[in-house]
């Protein structure tokens, strides 16, 4: 048997119908707009987490480099504080990262040979401030040929001016989009406070008879909280689905254009974790609006 | 039951209730009458605490409803049963729905409704009707709406404001046959109305309020300031009520008298 005071709400929702989807309305864009604003930085994040982890010096060795002298040099960098990680690849993998990377033109693999690729120390460091200084410091060892950026993107000179580039759009998305999103949940905040004084001002008599029959304060607001938590909890699910199935359409482009960045997680059960983890936070925020535009509310029809 | 103890009430300059002082023994039926403005309804409101009088106590089962907490309101007004002239039924709701929004109001568990639904349905003759709305009905049902949800909560009081006012003659005199079959459950009614017709017909209590003053009362002798604190004293040393005696030998004669 349901609740007496979400039939209540229910009732008094499909009575004025209108009312209702104008409340519902405006939550569902502002969750939809959070949803996809929310997806948007987590994919920008995960983008410059990409660029970020990836190794930005590499020294090319000589090929009469010995074990030895290599194993010196790499024992320098390791030690450096200015590097965060360093990676000796030899012409053997070197080759298997050409074959990886040639793999759908396999001709192209069974002409070379592990003797033309170079060995190579691939270094990252901890903040490309420093890549410059590191890159002349290496270049002075003997046993170095040759040092590489995975730099020149697009028609940027560096790596680092593409980072800050990303870093800058990252700052104002979010925040552009936690202006923009604050406005929405400011809007949508009013419609329910608006929507449920006015249910309140047309329950004025039901209020007078509950009240003069016993009825507590908490029975009285009962139903209004449970019509604005209604509200909420279907504009909020409602924006979130919407949200989901556009990035979920989007999605097979976006692949396509990003290429080998990880900028959604490819994992199902990771990927549901994320939006799991929107509805989440958006139920809440959902939950928040009702409470405090239904008390809100109440209150203001109370002083009047 | 119910003791009003020098009660004075004012709205500006003007005097609603002067001193009024009576008491409403358990089981009884008392017609509170008098013309428009005497202070009827002021009264009802000052025991449902939707008023606060200036002076003067109003006791409930032992409680002096003028010195409850805001908070307290509620679990007093879910004592009393209440009926009013515009029946003050819930439009939106069936007639069974508004039965039940008393229910869910005291909190009773859902598995006792069903039962207590059907009696007082049964009681005010809407059995057939528990799924109509209020605006398929007419204003004599109405009012057994309003009768049915002041019953359902098993009141210790009922007060009734004019509860036939808006009915003609025929319908009004069935809702008092109504109020008499409860009165004979044992409830005990304070009705506020000015209907000669009908409190000549059920020859019960009259107390007479005239500018705020109680001018009649058929039942009890008005007593003095003094002498009520007394009785109250006495009555609270001997355990046993000395209105309650009254009340039982004339509700024996009152009886006797519709019999003959």
């Amino acid at each position: 048997m349901v609740n007496i005071h979400i039939k209540s709400a229910w009732d008094h929702m499909r009575r004025s119908p209108f009312q209702a989807l104008a409340a519902v309305f405006a939550l569902t864009n502002t969750f939809f707009v959070i949803t996809v604003l929310s997806v948007i930085v987590f994919a920008s994040n995960q983008v410059i987490k990409y660029f970020e982890t990836r190794p930005q010096i590499i020294a090319f060795l000589k090929d009469d480099a010995t074990n030895e002298r290599v194993s010196d040099l790499q024992n320098k960098l390791e030690s450096d504080t200015r590097i965060s990680k360093v990676v000796y690849v030899s012409k053997e993998e070197a080759l298997e990262i050409y074959k990886k990377a040639t793999s759908d033109n396999p001709l192209l693999s069974e002409l070379v040979s592990p003797a033309i690729f170079p060995a190579s120390i691939e270094v990252q460091v901890n903040d490309l401030v420093h890549a410059d200084s590191l890159i002349g410091e290496i270049k002075q060892d003997e046993i170095v040929e040759q040092v590489g950026f995975t730099a020149s993107l697009g028609s940027e000179a560096t790596l680092g001016e593409v980072l800050q580039k990303l870093r800058n759009l990252t700052l104002y998305l979010r925040i552009g989009g936690g202006v923009f999103a604050l406005m929405l949940v400011s809007t949508s905040f009013l419609v329910l406070i608006i929507i449920i004084g006015m249910r309140i001002t047309t329950r004025r008599g039901e209020i007078e008879i509950l009240d003069l029959i016993g009825a507590t304060p908490g029975f009285i607001r009962k139903p209004i909280l449970w019509e604005a938590t209604l509200y909420s909890l279907i504009g909020v699910f409602a924006g979130w689905l919407a949200g989901f199935v556009v990035v979920l359409y989007v999605t097979p482009n976006l692949v396509s254009y990003f290429g080998d960045i990880p900028f959604l997680p490819r994992d199902t059960f990771e990927l549901a974790k994320l939006f799991g983890l929107i509805l989440f936070g958006e139920m809440f925020v959902g939950l928040l609006l009702a409470i405090s535009g239904s008390i809100l509310a109440v209150s203001r029809v109370k002083k009047r | 039951m119910l003791k009003i103890n020098q009660v004075s009430k004012t709205f500006g300059d003007i005097k609603a209730l002067d001193d009024v002082s009576f008491q409403v023994s358990d089981g009884e039926f008392v017609f509170l009458t008098g013309p428009s403005g005497a202070g009827k309804t002021t009264l009802l409101r000052l025991v449902l605490r939707e008023l606060f009088p200036d002076e003067g106590e109003i006791v409930l089962e032992d409680v002096d409803i003028t010195k409850l907490k805001r908070k307290d309101i509620p679990k007093l007004r879910q004592k009393i049963g209440v009926v009013f002239q515009d029946f003050k039924v819930l439009p939106e709701r069936t007639v069974k729905e508004n039965v039940e929004v008393a229910l869910a109001v005291i909190n009773l568990s859902r598995k006792d409704w069903k039962a207590r639904i059907d009696h007082v349905l049964k009681l005010v003759g809407l059995e057939e009707r528990g799924d109509l709305f209020p605006s398929q009905l007419s204003g004599g049902e109405l009012q057994r709406v309003s009768l049915a949800r002041a019953l359902v909560v098993n009141p210790r009081i009922i007060l009734a404001d004019e509860p036939t006012g808006n009915l003609d003659w025929d319908t009004a005199d069935k809702i008092m046959d109504l109020f008499e079959k409860i009165s004979a459950e044992g409830k005990t009614i304070l009705m506020a109305t000015h209907h000669k017709l009908i409190i000549n017909k059920l020859k019960k209590r009259i107390i007479e309020l005239s500018e705020g003053k109680v001018v009649r009362d058929t039942g009890v002798k008005k007593l003095s300031p003094s002498q009520n604190t007394r009785e109250a004293s006495k009555e609270s040393m001997t355990g046993s009520s000395v209105s309650e005696d009254k009340r039982k030998s004339k509700n024996f004669k009152s009886k006797e008298s519709i019999k003959t």
